[in-house]
């Protein structure tokens, strides 16, 4: 009787995710969207509670209950005050750090699953924790990584060993052999092949996000979105709940989807992505390629004031350098001041702005930018033609032109913002340095771009109090 | 001698005037038409080529030209049977046609006379056949090629232009309501909702006409490549999701099959309910116009609507069109006024003069002081279609889309394919194939049911997020990752055992961690998308 209302709960719970999901589709559904998910969630975990103590005797059981209780408090107080403390700029961090968390819950279920005395011992069984734990492992060592790699405590230069390709191979070579080891055990003397592939596979999570450069840290994040998912479901296999696996499927086919739309828009695969080692080959390429002229013009905040207001349209092409600089607010603040004196101000996002997927919307918006003025990239590019100065604030990469004509650039072939077509182009710049790709923007060197070097919120500062002094002079 | 030279000079001036060929300005004889073939600057121009320029009395007043202004220029006015007996090269708009008298104009030209007009050759067959029959040098102002060194004589573009904004005019005019949106004290004016059937030159001067009094305006036209073109003047362009593109040949549409039609007809229609104005320009040289909207669609709009066919001429894209009138059905003006042109004659006819003088100046031989043809040069190989009397229609390098070969290639209609990518397909549906046959020679039966379930989920993930909007990605992100936290549930599971073991241990940090995830990511998702805000909200309450 009970077993089959939990059944029904987790249906309902399953179809509450999946209302979450397609409520997050668009910008008016979605809290509605965060709501669904919140409901489902909590029912599922409601409804899972109470069938374990269902007709249990307490006095045996009441460890147990202290420990969920206790578990479910904490985590829910930390993931709390984690959430309400995190500034929007550290926003790729935390997730990739909470990717980590499903992953090596994922590995402790599994574990504890293969411990735990009255578990089925078929072959079938095992070989389900087994890649449960596996991919557990990996999603959350290679968090780990992507998430000190987001906040810069490692470096976002790839890092390439030599023969990786051939050491991943070995390494998951490796993971079989100990996985057919351990089919071939009796339940619990298999654990040492267990934990031994465990640690190969976190070695091998590493490894894999090691390697990959910081301007392809969005795909990254939402391909461990994505393990975290099936991870999820590997799990449910295990334990034979439904809920589980709908969930992880929802999850990693979505994840999925997100690192191949973030690959589409560098116009590259995502094998590419993952064992490409891009970043470094570069410049042996670059300097076959037509080398730009090195004589850029630079500017002051003074001029480039006076240039916006005398003209009719402007764009904002954001990128990483104002999420480091947190510089969204003041760029708010000069939007303002623009579209007060009536100036059209869009901005033009790429797709893989930033280190997250929307990542610039998202500080866009905490900066109470409407979103009907923020474009992406398939509508603001024919608009570049007839705009009068397009601002670039930290973004290089996506407004290269090499994409598009240096057959020898690394990023040729991605679709890029094509910023270079309107009258003028202002970059705010730290210094000449090259993006993430490791390629020289051939934009600086236009005759119609101007520099403006320096952190981009004192830049930006700066611009609106010229721009607020012009304005008063005139 | 003095007076002897003078004898000689004059004789020479007079030799001169009479060997100067002799170019005739005809008034228009369609009551339907304004327009007229040169005005007083363009007559000054024609006068440069070293002829003489005779106009027909009256024949610039439609256009509000006055003769007194033609005959400043010194041109002679005169009466019309004067005009066709000496004119040497007629400029017309309209192509020749039956006179009250009964006289057929192409019979009035004089043997071995050039004729410069719109002339139709495709459906004008006796037309042409008379006028081979005066040995007549004929160019049909359409037939001027679409090339970009001919733009400046193509009449056809500069008409359409002038329609289009026309049509809209006629629209709003007879529209009982505002194009702009406004707020007034009286209360809140919405503004009015155009569609633009058919992106031409016609079609997009309407978009622009329409944009700049302020309607919200749509536009549809079966070449995807005009997208941009829509989008430039601020205009939404809907999306038409069928396998078969309309770029004919010469820059215009081309004839579409049946079913293609259909699906023209279900999207207009299905506009057709929430739109105020619609502007029909869907014209395929030679060919009746088809019928884009039907009367369901024109029974679903509002009433009050107005719908003005530009096509009126062609038989029209509505089903409903009379031509010439404007008539109310099912509550719907519908214009089919074919004179639209005509209705802003003073501007078309500056227009179309000059353009027809830049076509005779391309064609104009000064030494020889004549029309010379150059049968290698694309545009006068395009516009003629007689030279002495000889067939030279249609030129050989083209196609022709004409009306005795209305007949378009069979093309099936393919469904609109699933936005998933291609390449996957097979490789997904391989892995999964291969997946269940391992499945079904190893596996326990519950084990194979939950592989169903998984594969479903993951279809059903696989559908949900292809629409999701860029900008939301990042929310996307954190809520299934917050969603991932649902292995929480796993470790609850775990703990069923109870007592001390390792197993309770790792279950309860299995929970704590994925209740970390499960709380952070519903929070810091919700933080997320109350920022997301919209800039009119504000204002609009």
């Amino acid at each position: 009787m009970f077993a089959s209302a939990q059944a029904l709960a987790y249906l309902a719970a399953a179809m509450l995710f999946i209302l979450s999901l397609r409520g997050l589709s668009a910008q008016e559904t979605a809290r509605r969207g965060n709501l669904f998910g919140i409901i489902g969630m909590g029912l599922a975990i409601t409804v899972t509670c109470y069938a374990l103590m269902y007709g249990r005797d307490l006095s045996t059981f009441g460890e147990a209950s202290g420990i969920l209780g206790g578990a479910i408090a904490v985590g829910g107080i930390v993931g709390a005050l984690v959430a309400a403390r995190v500034a929007m700029t550290s926003m790729p961090e935390l997730v990739a750090i909470l990717h980590s968390f499903v992953g090596a819950a994922a590995v402790l279920v599994g574990v504890a699953s293969y411990l735990e005395p009255d578990a089925k011992t078929e072959g079938a069984h095992e070989a389900e924790i087994f890649i449960g734990v596996f991919i557990g492992a990996v999603t959350f060592t290679g968090s780990v990584i992507a998430f000190f790699k987001l906040r810069g405590t490692i470096g976002s230069k790839p890092l390439l060993l030599p023969a990786r390709h051939a050491l991943n191979a070995v390494m998951v070579g490796a993971a079989i052999v100990l996985g057919v080891l351990f089919l071939g055990q009796p339940d619990p003397v298999g654990l040492p092949w267990l934990l031994g592939m465990i640690g190969i596979a976190s070695l091998l999570g590493i490894h894999l996000v090691m390697a990959i450069g910081g301007g392809d840290m969005p795909v990254v994040v939402s391909l461990l979105n994505s393990y975290s998912g099936w991870a999820a479901s590997a799990a449910g296999f295990m334990l034979g709940n439904d809920l589980l696996i709908i969930t992880g499927a929802l999850v990693g086919s979505s994840g999925a989807i997100l690192s191949t739309i973030m690959c589409r828009a560098m116009n590259r695969s995502i094998w590419n992505v993952v064992f490409g080692g891009f970043g470094v080959t570069p410049t042996s390429s670059s300097s076959k390629g037509a080398q730009p002229a090195g004589k850029v013009h630079e500017t002051n905040a003074g001029d480039v004031a006076q240039l916006l207001l005398a003209s009719k349209r402007v764009v904002i092409v954001p990128g990483y350098g104002m999420a480091v600089a947190q510089a969204q607010h003041p760029v708010r603040d000069l939007t303002d001041a623009l579209q007060k004196r009536g100036i059209d101000v869009k901005f033009g996002i790429h797709p893989v702005a930033g280190r997250l997927p929307g990542h610039m919307n998202v500080l866009l918006a905490e900066a109470n930018v409407s979103y009907d003025i923020v474009k992406e990239m398939d509508e603001i590019n024919p608009e570049f033609e007839r705009t009068d100065v397009v601002l670039i604030i930290g973004a290089n990469d996506v407004v290269n032109p090499s994409a598009l004509t240096d057959e020898h650039s690394p990023i040729y072939g991605m679709p890029v913002l094509e910023a270079w077509k309107a009258a003028h182009v202002i970059m705010l710049k730290r210094g000449m340095s090259a993006g993430y790709a490791g390629v020289d923007n051939a934009i600086c060197y236009n005759d119609n771009t101007l520099m403006l070097f320096g952190d981009a919120k004192q830049s930006i500062t700066k611009l609106l109090a010229a721009v607020q002094l012009e304005a008063k002079a005139a | 001698m003095a007076s002897s030279d003078d004898v000689v000079h004059g004789q020479g001036v007079r030799v001169a005037v009479a060997l100067a060929l002799k170019v005739g300005i005809p008034k228009e004889i369609s009551p339907q038409e304004k327009r007229v073939a040169a005005t007083p600057d363009t007559v000054k121009k024609i006068q440069k080529l070293g002829v003489e320029v005779l106009v027909e009395a009256g024949a610039g007043e439609g256009a509000h030209f006055q003769d007194g202004a033609y005959a400043e220029t010194g041109a002679r006015v005169v009466q019309a049977e004067e005009l066709w007996a000496e004119a040497d090269l007629v400029l017309k708009v309209r192509a020749p046609t039956i006179r009250e008298d009964g006289k057929h104009e192409a019979d009035l030209l004089k043997e071995g006379g050039r004729l410069i007009s719109f002339i139709w050759p495709a459906s004008n067959k006796p037309l042409v056949e008379s006028l081979a029959a005066r040995k007549a040098t004929v160019l049909a102002m359409d037939c001027v090629p679409r090339i970009t060194r001919a733009q400046k004589m193509d009449a056809l573009s500069a008409t359409a232009n002038a329609v289009g904004y026309r049509a809209v005019i006629e629209a709003a005019a007879a529209f009982p309501r505002f194009l702009p949106g406004q707020v007034t004290a009286a209360g809140r004016v919405k503004p009015a909702q155009v569609l633009v059937v058919g992106a031409g030159v016609a079609g997009l001067a309407a978009v622009a006409a329409a944009k700049s009094l302020g309607a919200v305006v749509r536009a549809f036209d079966t070449r995807p490549a005009v997208r941009e073109q829509v989008e430039s003047l601020g205009a939404q362009f809907l999306k038409f999701e069928f396998t078969e593109s309309g770029e004919g040949e010469g820059g215009y549409a081309k004839q579409m099959s049946e079913a293609y039609i259909a699906a023209e007809q279900a999207l207009i229609a299905e506009n057709a309910k929430d739109v105020d104005i619609i502007i029909t320009t869907a014209v395929i040289p030679g060919v009746a116009a088809p019928k884009l909207i039907t009367s369901g669609a024109v029974v679903s709009m509002k009433h009050g609507s107005v719908i003005v066919d530009i096509a009126a001429e062609q038989g029209g894209n509505c089903a409903l069109t009379e031509r010439d009138k404007a008539v109310e059905k099912f509550g719907v003006l519908i214009v089919g006024y074919t004179d639209l042109a005509s209705r802003m004659a003073a501007q078309t006819s500056e227009l179309f003069a000059t353009t027809i003088f830049n076509l005779l100046e391309d064609v104009w031989d000064a030494k020889q002081g004549d029309v010379v043809l150059d049968l290698d040069d694309e545009v006068h190989r395009g516009a003629v279609v007689l030279n002495k009397g000889e067939l030279l229609w249609p030129p050989p390098t083209r196609v022709r889309p004409r009306s005795h070969a209305p007949q378009p290639e069979p093309v099936v209609p393919k469904p609109v394919p699933a936005p998933t990518p291609s390449r996957m397909g097979p490789v997904f549906i391989l892995a999964v194939a291969s997946l269940l046959g391992v499945a079904g020679l190893f596996a326990p039966t519950d084990f194979a049911e939950h592989l169903t379930v998984f594969l479903l989920a993951c279809v059903v993930g696989w559908h949900l997020i292809w629409n999701v909007t860029p900008a939301l990605h990042t929310p996307l992100m954190s809520v299934t990752n917050a969603i991932s936290g649902i292995i929480l549930v796993g470790g609850v599971l775990l703990l069923r055992t109870g007592g001390h073991g390792p197993v309770t241990i790792l279950a309860g940090v299995a929970v704590l961690v994925a209740m970390v995830n499960v709380s952070g990511g519903f929070l810091v998702t919700q933080r997320m998308l109350k920022m997301f805000r919209r800039g009119e909200g504000k204002a609009a309450r």
